[in-house]
C-alpha cells in the first residue's frame, strides 16, 4: 500500500510545464482582453482606484504585515540599507524578450568553469574565458582563452558559427590546427539558439521562476530572476541527473540583460561535475562589420584530431547504422543514451572481430592520424548520439532500452520516438523498424524485461 | 499576500506588467489543478485560458475579500463544475459520448506539458467521485485548509474530512493496482 506521505509526494513531484510559444500566445489573448477592457472603462475609474487605495494602506492593513515591515526597516537601518532589495517585480520577462528581439547585434564576455573529480583523488579543472560578437545577420564570432589548470600558458582560439553558411570553424594558432564542420539545417538552427539570450528568457518563461528583487551591478540598477526548475533546458542534457540554478539580471531602464549565470551540477559516472557559466559586460546594438565574420585558415594548418568535416543527415537510417556499429564494435547495445560519449573504455576492452580489426588497422599510425581514423570510423555512433539528442530537443518523447534489449530481440522495443499525435516509430532489437499506435507501443513496453 | 495585493492594485490601474506577473505566478498551479480535476488536458487549458481572460477583463469589478490565489482557484473550480455539468447534459443527449472520455494526450498546439507522474496521478484521480477528487486536490495541490475547502464546497467541515479520508484510501488502492475492475 502506498502511504499517505507517498501520495503527498506524488502530488509534489507531478510536474507540469508550459510550452513557451503557446504560453506567449495565451498571454497575448489575456493582454488583449485587458487592453480592450481598459478602453471601455469610465474615466473616473482610475482616479477612483488611486484615491480609494494606496500602496501604504494595502501593506499596512494587516497587523502581521505591520510587524514584519517594522522588523525589516530596523534590520535595513542597522545594515545601512546596503542590501535592500525589493521583491516587487517592475519588469516582465516577456517584455525583456520583446526588447532583445529588436537587437540586431551585441557583444558580451563570458566564462565557463568546470570542476569535479576526473578519477578518485584527481580533481578536474577546466576554465575558459571568451568574448562574443553575435549578429542576427552574420552569426557568432568568439575569441576563447583556455586556461592551463597547472598555471601555464593559456591557449587561444577563434570560433565562428555561421548559420547562413551552415558552418562552424575553429582556429587554434598556437597549435596550427583548425576545425571546419558543415552542419545540417537542424543543427545550424539549434547551435544558433545556444548562443541566444532570447532562448534563455523563453526557457525561464516556461518554468517556475521568481524575482530576486532589485540590486546594482556595475553601477546599473537591475532586477534579477532565478529558476531552479528541473525543466529548465531539460532537452539539452540527455539522461544525466542534474541540478540547475539559472539567474538573469535585467537593466530596469533598458530591459536588456546585464548578467546571466548558470550553475549546473551533474552526476557523471559517480562523479559530481559542476559547471558554472557567467555572461557579463553586454554591449547591445553594436555596429557590425561583415568582415569580422570572415575567417582565414592558413595553408599550413592541419585538422584537429577527431573533428568531423561533414555530419551525415541525422535520420532514422543514420541511427540504425549507429546502433549496428555499437554491436559490431562493443558486442552489445550501450546501456544508456550516450551512444558514443563514455563508450571509449568499452571499445578499448572489446574483443569483437570488428574492434580487433580496427585496432590492427590503426596500429603504427601517428597519434593524430590514429584518433582521426578511429573517430571517423565511429562517426555513425556519434551521429546516433546527435540524432537522439535532436529527438529530445524537439520534444519527440524518445525512449531507449539498450539495458535490457539485445540484437536477438526481434519483438522488443529498442528505441522509439513520436511521429504524430497517436503514432510512434519503433526500432526493434534486431533493428527492423515500424510505426505503431500509442496503444500498441504501451503493450510492447509493458512486455519489456524490468 | 502583500505582493498579491500590490499586484492587484497595479492591475486595477491598468498596468500590464502586473497582469503578466499574476499570470506567470499562477498559470502552472492553475493548469495543474484543472488537469487533475477535469482529466482532460485540452479542456483544462481552455478553462485556465478563460479564467485569465475573464480576470483581465475584471479590473472594474474585482473586489478581493480573500487572497488572489483563492479567487483564481475558485474561478477554476466553478468553471470545472460548469464543464462537468455541460458534459453530463451532452452525454444524455449523445449516448456515444466517446469524445468526452478523459485524455492526457496533448493537442496540436499544446500549452501544458505533463510529466509522467502527473499523467499517472491524473488518471488515478479520475477513479474518485468528483467531490472527493476536489477535496484531495485542493488539500494536497493547493495547500488549502479543510475549513477553506468546506466553505468552497458549502458543506460542513466533517464532511470534507470524510471525503478526504475516503479519497486517500481509494487513491492508495488505485495506485497500488488493487481496485477490482
Amino acid at each position: 500500500m502506498k502511504s499517505a506521505e507517498t501520495i503527498k509526494r506524488l502530488f509534489k513531484n507531478a510536474e507540469l510545464r508550459v510550452h513557451p510559444d503557446t504560453d506567449e500566445q495565451v498571454f497575448k489573448d489575456v493582454l488583449q482582453a485587458q487592453q480592450e477592457t481598459k478602453k471601455n472603462l469610465p474615466p473616473s475609474f482610475l482616479a477612483e482606484v488611486r484615491r480609494g487605495e494606496n500602496i501604504w494602506r494595502i501593506t499596512m492593513k494587516s497587523p502581521l504585515t505591520k510587524l514584519a515591515i517594522a522588523a525589516v526597516l530596523i534590520i535595513a537601518c542597522v545594515i545601512g540599507l546596503s542590501l535592500w532589495r525589493t521583491t516587487g517585480s517592475g519588469i516582465a520577462l516577456a517584455d525583456v524578450l520583446a526588447r532583445i528581439e529588436k537587437v540586431k547585434a551585441y557583444r558580451c564576455q563570458w566564462s565557463m568553469k568546470i570542476t569535479g573529480e576526473g578519477a578518485p583523488g584527481k580533481p578536474y579543472n577546466y576554465e575558459v574565458r571568451a568574448t562574443d560578437l553575435v549578429s542576427q545577420e552574420h552569426g557568432t564570432k568568439s575569441k576563447w582563452e583556455e586556461l592551463d589548470p597547472n598555471g601555464g600558458e593559456s591557449t587561444f582560439e577563434e570560433q565562428y558559427f555561421l548559420p547562413q553558411e551552415k558552418t562552424k570553424i575553429r582556429i587554434i594558432p598556437k597549435q596550427k590546427k583548425y576545425e571546419r564542420t558543415e552542419l545540417d539545417d537542424a543543427w545550424a538552427e539549434r547551435g544558433q539558439k545556444f548562443k541566444d539570450p532570447r532562448w534563455m528568457v523563453k526557457e525561464i518563461l516556461g518554468c517556475k521562476y521568481e524575482s530576486m528583487g532589485k540590486s546594482t551591478i556595475d553601477g546599473i540598477e537591475v532586477e534579477g530572476f532565478q529558476t531552479t526548475d528541473p525543466n529548465y533546458c531539460r532537452n539539452y542534457w540527455t539522461g544525466l541527473p542534474r541540478q540547475i540554478d539559472a539567474k538573469i539580471w535585467v537593466d530596469v531602464k533598458t530591459w536588456l540583460p546585464v548578467r546571466t549565470e548558470h550553475d549546473i551540477m551533474q552526476d557523471i559516472k559517480d562523479n559530481k561535475i559542476r559547471t558554472h557559466i557567467v555572461t557579463h559586460d553586454y554591449r547591445w546594438d553594436v555596429p557590425v562589420d561583415a568582415a569580422e565574420f570572415e575567417s582565414v585558415i592558413p595553408d599550413d594548418y592541419t585538422r584537429i584530431a577527431g573533428t568531423v568535416v561533414k555530419w551525415p543527415a541525422l535520420t532514422e537510417e543514420t541511427a540504425i547504422q549507429g546502433l549496428k556499429l555499437c554491436v559490431d564494435l562493443l558486442g552489445k547495445y550501450p546501456e544508456g543514451t550516450h551512444f558514443y560519449s563514455y563508450q571509449w573504455p568499452a571499445f578499448q576492452k572489446s574483443n569483437t572481430p570488428a574492434a580487433m580489426r580496427l585496432e590492427e588497422e590503426v596500429k603504427g599510425l601517428a597519434e593524430d592520424e590514429k584518433v582521426n581514423r578511429l573517430l571517423d570510423t565511429m562517426l555513425p555512433m556519434r551521429s546516433l548520439d546527435r540524432f537522439y539528442a535532436g529527438l529530445k530537443f524537439d520534444n519527440k518523447d524518445p525512449a531507449y532500452y539498450g539495458k535490457t534489449v539485445t540484437p536477438k530481440d526481434a519483438d522488443k522495443v529498442l528505441m522509439r520516438w513520436k511521429v504524430s499525435d497517436n503514432e510512434y516509430r519503433v526500432i526493434y532489437g534486431d533493428l527492423h523498424v515500424e510505426t505503431v499506435t500509442s496503444e500498441k507501443l504501451a503493450e510492447l513496453e509493458k512486455a519489456l524485461p524490468k | 499576500m502583500v505582493e498579491d495585493k500590490l499586484l492587484v492594485f497595479r492591475f486595477k490601474q491598468g498596468r500590464h506588467e502586473a497582469l503578466r506577473r499574476i499570470y506567470d505566478k499562477y498559470k502552472v498551479e492553475l493548469l495543474k489543478l484543472a488537469v487533475v480535476l477535469i482529466g482532460d488536458v485540452n479542456t483544462a487549458e481552455d478553462i485556465v485560458h478563460d479564467v485569465f481572460v475573464k480576470f483581465a477583463q475584471s479590473a472594474e469589478r474585482i473586489k478581493l475579500t480573500g487572497s488572489l490565489k483563492s479567487y483564481l482557484v475558485t474561478s477554476v473550480i466553478n468553471r470545472v463544475r460548469n464543464q462537468r455539468r455541460d458534459n453530463s447534459r451532452h452525454c444524455v443527449a449523445n449516448l456515444e459520448g466517446a469524445d468526452l472520455l478523459p485524455s492526457f494526450e496533448p493537442g496540436p498546439q499544446q500549452w501544458a506539458i505533463l510529466s509522467e507522474q502527473l499523467i499517472v496521478l491524473g488518471q488515478a484521480l479520475q477513479e474518485l467521485p468528483y467531490e472527493q477528487r476536489e477535496v484531495v486536490c485542493l488539500r494536497e495541490e493547493m495547500d488549502m485548509t479543510f475549513r477553506q475547502i468546506a466553505a468552497l464546497q458549502n458543506v460542513p467541515i466533517d464532511t470534507v474530512k470524510g471525503r478526504f479520508r475516503y479519497a486517500i484510501q481509494k487513491l492508495r488502492s488505485v495506485l497500488d493496482g488493487e481496485v477490482e475492475k
